[in-house]
């Protein structure tokens, strides 16, 4: 019999029809596939499944929560495509109505009830035990506010003992293998600290302090990101963890107390000096800056910028990340080498921090050049009505090219 | 063509319009002119509305009007509206010569009795039966009255109970309403333990509550609010002491208070919430410092590190919760020191201690004292009385060896 539109017979047609639902399916297969295998790259470095300490190991511990979920899921979902399919309407009789199987009933209620009290008992375990801090060794107070992160190692007897206080931002330095206590808050809105590959993540509320415990196997940088959503910039809100040997850690903090060192005189990185105190030293803090009388100099952006505070620059070059961590000040291959360095040789190429043939000065120059063009920030300084007339993040400068030459050369000696 | 009502009125608009002009241009006054003008202007409009509706003459031989016209009308009866009004009127012009938002009293009233006088007045002309003419009325303004009307009876019933509320003494509120509620209950009871109860009965109990409210509202108002006793903040006791020295002063020589700034002093003052124990949330609060028996001063920060006394590190420019406890014998309160300030008192600008304190806490007790910090410690490069050296401090009043030095990176 033929279609007397196409002109094929009928066997042919159905055939066809097959065949291409049946193209349709392995597309569709394909495509399931390969989603799946799309979250399982290799060098992910905010990986959930590459767990890097104990407290991710605990949360990755419980990924047969994963699979009793996805099991049950699936054992689901066929059931309903089965009943959908076996008692679709082929015209026969409505179905004698009852009242219901009161055994399959009880029994479908207890089954998930146990299945659930066997994913409670490990669950509440594991989140009783990140919540413990008797047993940690360093605290770090984090404090997130828009759009970075600032890490102070208050004094303490952890940490390998710490006299004075060490402010820095971006970049959190911790010892390996030692579990750090992060006292975490925010200046403004709630933030969340997530470094996936260490442990899960924590809100940072402002008037609260919460408290979140962290340790590394072995050295290396861990990557991590704000991840509740905390304004315009909030992508742009990063993190790292660098965790050093013992001896780095120790190095890292003698370092961070050093004192200032004043760039040689004429040279542009003194230049570099007095254009930094003419243009940042109002809400950057670079400590051991001194002023032509002598007195130090004591950023104030408590009464600039709206949170009540900006990165302290004074190590800058000691962490190799800027605003919010989330543009290199290493060129590529050097990244490489630090990001990709085997935990025995960690230590060292982190504590180079920035050197000069290193250093990628593209990224640092566009932001000095123009901030607010490379972060979304409120700093339009025509509307700050909202804040006060306080910026919202770091506003356009109008620097020339020579001031951020100098700039440059001067920030490039802070390590 | 035109009656003789409307010839006279447009004679008479031409005369104000020429009137106004001559005016105008002779005398060249604008009152005047605006006067006649106005004049003018309103006997034309009346002219014209004369002229439109003929006078409302009705001729001796028009059949129609001797049953449609006015005089053909039942005659209304009496309203209280038009008195209301006037007295609106009066409440108006005395408010004008004394008491200014008595005028919005009056005109409210006036709008009020003005609307109701309108309704009425179109009612009883809506047609020639009484009955029917009520019932426009009520299906007219009582959508409107009884909200309005409930709302406002039940605001002033509402006001005289916040009037009351306010003469009570903290005891008479207990005993009042202790009396009030068992008032209540034994009315219930009474209406509930009866087979049938007229609803007149009920509404003669509410009505009379009612009265009974608004009459001892209208009392307590009269008498006045009690005493409430008003105590300082410790902040506002210290900018007492720094803006206003001299007052302070002399307020201390009477034995109001203390002499000296109260964050230094270990005396009691009249402060807000006197011997307060206020505990906070761990979460909510960074530091623990306390004052030990032997006058020392240790602090706790969550975590695992143990008690330290050297030195408190906090963070900047980020409100931290600082939880006071006093595990001595005496009453102590702590204070911080954060160096000096420069502030204008009586028109000088003076340099000041810049402390915050808590209340004076008793042995045991518990206090937050928050506390901001805007520039690194290394900023306070002068000597601290209140400490063992330059920099911030905390330290309690009295207390000597209770020093515990603050960092800020």
């Amino acid at each position: 019999m033929r279609d007397p539109q196409t002109g094929t017979t009928l066997s042919n047609v159905t055939h066809l029809r097959s065949a291409g639902r049946a193209r349709h399916l392995r597309l569709a297969v394909l495509a399931a596939a390969g989603l799946a295998v799309a979250g399982c790259a290799e060098n992910a470095p905010q990986d959930i499944f590459q767990e890097k300490g104990s407290n991710a190991e605990a949360i990755g511990d419980l990924d047969f929560v994963y699979y009793i979920a996805i099991g049950v899921g699936v054992i689901v979902a066929i059931v309903i495509a089965w009943v959908i399919f076996r008692y679709r309407d082929r015209g026969q009789p409505i179905p004698e109505q009852t009242h219901g199987k009161p055994i399959l009933e009880i029994g479908l209620t207890i089954l998930p009830a146990l299945i659930l009290v066997g994913v409670a008992i490990p669950t509440v375990g594991t989140l009783m035990a990140l919540n413990e801090t008797d047993d940690t060794e360093c605290i770090v107070n984090v404090t997130g506010q828009q759009w970075w992160w600032e890490f102070d190692y208050p004094v303490q007897d952890g940490c390998g003992g710490i006299d004075e206080p060490i402010v820095t931002s971006g970049q959190m330095v911790i010892p390996a293998d030692t579990n750090v206590l992060i006292r975490g808050t925010s200046r403004d809105v709630i933030h969340s600290f997530w470094i996936p590959a260490l442990n899960g993540k924590r809100d940072m509320v402002p008037g609260r302090i919460h408290t979140l415990r962290m340790q590394a196997y072995e050295p290396g940088l861990y990557a991590g990101q704000c991840a509740e959503f905390c304004g315009l910039s909030h992508a742009n809100m990063r993190m790292e963890v660098a965790a050093l040997d013992d001896a780095g850690f120790e190095a890292w903090k003698a370092n961070q107390l050093e004192d200032y060192e004043a760039p040689f005189p004429s040279t542009k990185a003194a230049a570099g000096e007095a254009a930094f105190i003419a243009n940042c030293s109002r809400c950057h803090q670079i400590d051991g800056l001194l002023d032509s009388d002598g007195s130090p100099i004591v950023a104030r952006p408590d009464q600039q910028v709206y949170s009540g505070a900006a990165p302290n620059l004074t190590n800058f070059m000691t962490r190799n990340t800027f605003a919010g961590a989330s543009w290199d000040m290493l060129i590529d291959d050097c990244r490489e080498d630090v990001w990709e360095a085997p935990s025995d040789q960690f230590t060292e190429r982190y504590l180079e921090g920035v050197t000069d043939a290193c250093f990628k000065e593209s990224e640092l120059r566009e932001w000095l050049r123009d901030s607010t063009a490379k972060k979304p920030m409120y700093a339009d300084p025509e509307e700050l009505e909202e804040t006060d007339g306080l910026f919202r993040g770091m506003p356009y400068l109008a620097l020339s090219e020579d001031q951020i030459d100098d700039l440059l050369a001067y920030l490039l000696e802070r390590k | 063509m035109f009656t003789t009502g409307s010839k006279f009125l447009i004679g008479a608009s031409v005369l104000a319009v020429v009137a106004a002009i001559l005016y105008g241009v002779t005398q060249d006054g604008v009152l005047g002119t605006v006067g006649l003008t106005s004049a003018a202007v309103a006997i034309i409009g009346l002219a014209t509305a004369n002229a439109l509706l003929r006078d409302s003459n009705v001729f001796l031989d028009d059949e129609a009007p001797a049953d449609t016209s006015s005089a053909a009308q039942y005659a209304p009866g009496s309203s209280p509206w038009p008195l209301a009004f006037a007295f609106a009127g009066v409440i108006v012009a005395v408010g004008l010569v004394s008491y200014q938002p008595i005028v919005v009293i009056g005109l409210a009233l006036l709008l009020a009795a003005g609307a109701e006088w309108t309704v009425s007045a179109w009612s009883e002309r809506a047609s020639g039966n009484v009955d029917h003419n009520a019932e426009v009325r009520s299906r007219l303004s009582n959508p409107l009255e009884y909200p309005v009307g409930g709302a406002i009876a039940i605001g002033i019933i509402i006001y005289a109970f916040s009037r009351v509320m306010l003469w009570l003494s903290k005891s008479g509120t207990v005993v009042a309403f202790s009396v009030l509620a068992a008032v209540v209950l034994a009315i219930g009871f009474a209406i509930a333990s009866r087979r049938s109860v007229q609803p007149a009965a009920i509404g003669g109990v509410m009505a009379f509550g009612a009265v009974a409210m608004v009459a001892v509202g209208t009392a307590a108002g009269l008498d006045g609010e009690r005493d409430i006793p008003e105590f300082e903040t410790t902040t506002i006791w210290q900018e007492e002491a720094i803006l206003h020295p001299a007052e302070y002063a002399a307020g201390a020589e009477e034995g109001k208070h203390p002499a000296g700034l109260i964050c230094e002093s270990p005396e009691e003052f009249p402060e807000a919430d006197e011997r307060a124990s206020e505990t906070v949330a761990l979460k909510s609060n960074a530091i623990q410092v306390f004052l030990r028996a032997d006058g020392s001063l240790e602090y706790d920060t969550p975590g695992n590190l143990p008690l330290g006394s050297d030195a408190v590190t906090i963070p900047r420019s980020n409100p931290t919760n600082v939880i006071f406890r006093n595990e001595s014998d005496e009453d102590a309160r702590l204070s911080l020191d954060m160096g000096t300030m420069t502030v204008e008192a009586d028109g000088e600008e003076v340099e000041a201690r810049h402390q915050i304190c808590t209340t004076l806490i008793e042995g045991g007790g518990a206090q937050l004292l928050t506390v901001e910090i805007d520039q690194p410690s290394f900023a306070f490069s002068d000597p601290n009385p209140n400490g063992a050296g330059p920099g911030i401090w905390f330290f309690v009043p009295g207390t000597e060896s209770a020093t515990l030095e603050v960092l800020v990176p």
